[in-house]
């Protein structure tokens, strides 16, 4: 495998390397799950009771459960946005069909692993979501009560013990082996970022720190539960109707095989979101659904007065009537933001072009100094705030201090780069950029005139040469300040290429 | 994959495809036997052909001159040597002595139903209501009911639910000369005595 780690030596949009992040969430998982694993008892009677052990008795069990809860929640959630990144960008194009369906199907197992994740606690919402996943097996034609014989044995005790197995081996097995198909070969690795993300995961922790829920009890009434985020879309399509295999095994079913064929469906050959619309269009309608279902799936009728049926069933017509509705406001939606970023883009060209005066911080080697002085004595009051605040049994909020430990590292460790950079940095350029050798000629300066539509024509066979280089320069990420490249990828373009970036770049704004 | 150029001679399958498919199938009948090993995923079934006893709470065995009309205990099957089994919803039973009208005062077996406790909805356990107005199975998270006589749901959100899973599993049971009542030993299918926490068709 010729994997290649680039450790940028700047700031890099996250967007590029959202895959990345997910696989460090994952790591992260894999040791606080690890962990968790040397108290958790996976037997019927005792595994609620073992995780309140965890939580409350063992010394920084909250701290371990908690980075573990809201790390499996940040992994779908990464994992999401950098579908949709991917999505939307194009890049699953580019021979990358592989990739995309590989990731799909991790993506997959990643919620079934959150999913089996929090039902072994086997408190009451544990239960509920276990009897609606076998219900949800028993109802597939002909093979289904043999399938959750199999997968889920025969009673609780299988259940829970059963779930433990696919949670703590088989499926993490499984993603381990299609995360190594799906890698690419260029990996960002950018610590600061992946401080940040380890940060925000303890912040939220501490801030919202994960409730043990109640233990099941067949014979006492559960409250209402829901479950978590990514899996309400499911549910409320589950409230709707009792029809078990078409609401909660076909639809999910075609949602899943209907975004694996999407790269073979793709005729585009351009790769940006404006020039594909159809695709642009399909994948907002997806995104609308998804938030009003996933919304839909959580809310219940505050009004006690009504039947729990009542409160809980979703008219199906009204549902399915919404979802129906999104379609043509989502198509038009992105038509028109596609008008209007082209519009935008073209009334760009018509400006005079400003002067690239992006305003970077440049930092003196004292104030570096004095920065990482600071931070440091910052750092040491944290450590301290956080041992005190265990002392205290305010484990929330000795995690939420750690959470920013983790931010204040991620800035230290970026201005260390930084200075880095600087030290290393050649003199600075001149203050007028040269001029890129196909970029228009000053005579263009003009506002808005009787040739604008002109102008515009020929902006527009600019733009889509630009388009074109953009394909080639996969990661130009708006760096126009200075002449050191990016990413070690760009390094060994000419200048002429880094000009077209910098064109391209132009255009994002 | 290059482009094989078409037999020659009509319909002869070629050396080459020859051995391919005789590797095939090599490949196939070398795994054929793991098939079976698919069995293992399954938890085994209760498989005795010997009748089981139906023990009550204190110990005792059902018998049908002492167990009142209109009454009915939760009663632990397949019972096992196991605490934490033993606790198991799934195997939890409701034995129920029919009350008069259903025909609860005969002497024979039909005067006893035997069904699984667990909810066919979302698994909580119900239980037998023996009071006046009631005389119905009850459960106490969603407010399923379920006819004594059946097993029958016929209200509440089980009693929505597809076949087989409106209707509880039941083992049947027999009884000696003696009065003690037993466990026949059941067939574990939604056409037999049904799937605990998934149903039995009505016959």
């Amino acid at each position: 495998m010729g994997l290649k780690f680039t450790f940028p030596s700047r700031f890099v949009s996250p967007l590029g390397f959202l895959g990345m992040l997910t696989f460090v969430i994952f790591i992260i998982l894999g040791i606080t799950g690890a962990l968790l694993m040397l108290y958790y008892e996976p037997i019927l009677d005792r595994a609620w009771d073992s995780v309140k052990n965890i939580n409350d008795v063992i010394p920084y069990g909250f701290h371990l459960r908690n980075i573990h809860y809201h790390a499996s929640n940040a992994m779908v959630m990464v994992a999401l946005l950098h579908m949709y990144y991917q999505y939307f960008s194009g890049r699953y194009k580019i021979r990358n069909e592989i990739l995309w369906v590989t990731g799909i199907i991790l993506g997959v197992l990643t919620i079934l692993e959150a999913f089996t994740g929090y039902d072994i606690i086997f408190s009451e919402r544990a239960e509920l979501a276990i009897s609606i996943a076998a219900s949800l097996t028993n109802s597939i034609p002909i093979l289904g009560p043999q399938m959750t014989e199999a997968f889920f044995g025969g009673g609780f005790h299988d259940f829970v013990l059963r779930f433990y197995a696919f949670h703590v081996f088989l499926l993490p097995i499984a993603m381990l082996g299609l995360m190594v198909v799906h890698f690419p070969r260029f990996l960002v690795f950018d610590i600061p970022m992946v401080m940040a993300i380890t940060g925000a995961i303890m912040l939220t922790g501490g801030v919202f720190p994960v409730d043990m829920g109640l233990k099941f009890d067949p014979n006492v009434p559960p409250g209402i539960t829901v479950p978590e985020w990514y899996l309400t879309g499911l549910y409320s399509f589950l409230r709707s109707a009792y029809d078990k295999f078409t609401t909660g095994v076909a639809w999910p079913g075609l949602f899943i095989f209907a975004l694996l064929i999407i790269p073979f469906i793709d005729r585009y050959k351009k790769f940006s979101w404006k020039d594909r619309p159809i695709i642009t269009a399909i994948g907002i309608t997806s995104l609308a659904q998804i938030i009003v279902t996933t919304y839909w799936g959580f809310y219940i009728d505050p009004d006690r007065t009504k039947s729990l049926l009542e409160r809980l069933v979703i008219d199906p017509v009204f549902l399915y009537l919404v979802m129906i509705l999104l379609v043509p406001l989502s198509f038009g939606f992105t038509y028109m933001m596609i008008k209007l970023a082209k519009n935008a883009e073209a009334n760009a060209k018509i400006q005079p072009k400003k002067p690239t005066t992006k305003s970077s911080i440049n930092l003196t080697e004292k104030w570096i100094y004095a920065i990482f002085v600071a931070l440091l004595a910052f750092q040491i009051y944290l450590n301290i705030a956080a041992y005190y605040a265990v002392l205290n049994g305010m484990k929330n909020y000795s995690l939420f201090i750690i959470g920013i430990m983790m931010l204040v590292f991620a800035g230290m460790f970026h201005i260390f780069r930084h200075g880095k950079s600087m030290q290393k940095a050649p003199p600075p350029t001149p203050t007028i950029p040269p001029m890129p050798a196909k970029a228009k000629p000053p005579s263009l300066t003009q506002p808005v005139g009787p040739e604008a539509p002109q102008i515009a024509a020929n902006t527009k066979v600019l733009g889509d040469s630009a388009a074109k280089e953009k394909t080639l320069a996969p990661s130009a990420k708006g760096s126009t300040s200075s002449s050191q490249s990016v990413q070690s990828v760009n390094k060994t373009e000419s200048a002429s290429a880094h000009s077209e970036q910098k064109l391209v770049s132009d255009e994002k704004k | 994959m290059a482009q094989r150029p078409s037999p020659k001679s009509g319909g002869k399958v070629s050396r080459r495809d020859f051995i391919k498919l005789m590797a095939a199938a090599g490949t196939v009948m070398t795994f054929a036997v793991f098939a079976d090993w698919g069995k293992f995923l399954p938890p085994p079934k209760q498989q005795s052909t010997e009748r089981q006893m139906v023990e009550l709470p204190d110990g005792s065995q059902a018998n049908v001159n002492s167990f009142p009309v209109n009454h009915a205990e939760a009663v632990i099957f397949p019972k096992t040597n196991d605490p934490v089994l033993n606790k198991e919803s799934f195997r939890t039973w409701q034995f129920i002595r029919l009350p008069e009208e259903l025909g609860g005062k005969k002497n024979d077996a039909s005067a006893f139903r035997m069904y699984s406790m667990v909810c066919l909805h979302l698994w909580c356990l119900w239980k037998y209501w023996p009071q006046d107005g009631r005389k119905r199975g009850e459960c106490p998270c969603h407010g399923s009911m379920y006819d004594p006589l059946t097993g029958k749901a016929f209200a509440g959100p089980a009693s929505l639910q597809a076949p087989p899973s409106n209707v509880l599993p039941m083992l049947d049971l027999e009884i000696t000369s003696d009065g003690n009542v037993w466990i026949k030993p059941p067939n574990w299918s939604p056409n037999g005595n049904g799937v605990v926490g998934y149903g039995r068709f009505l016959t």
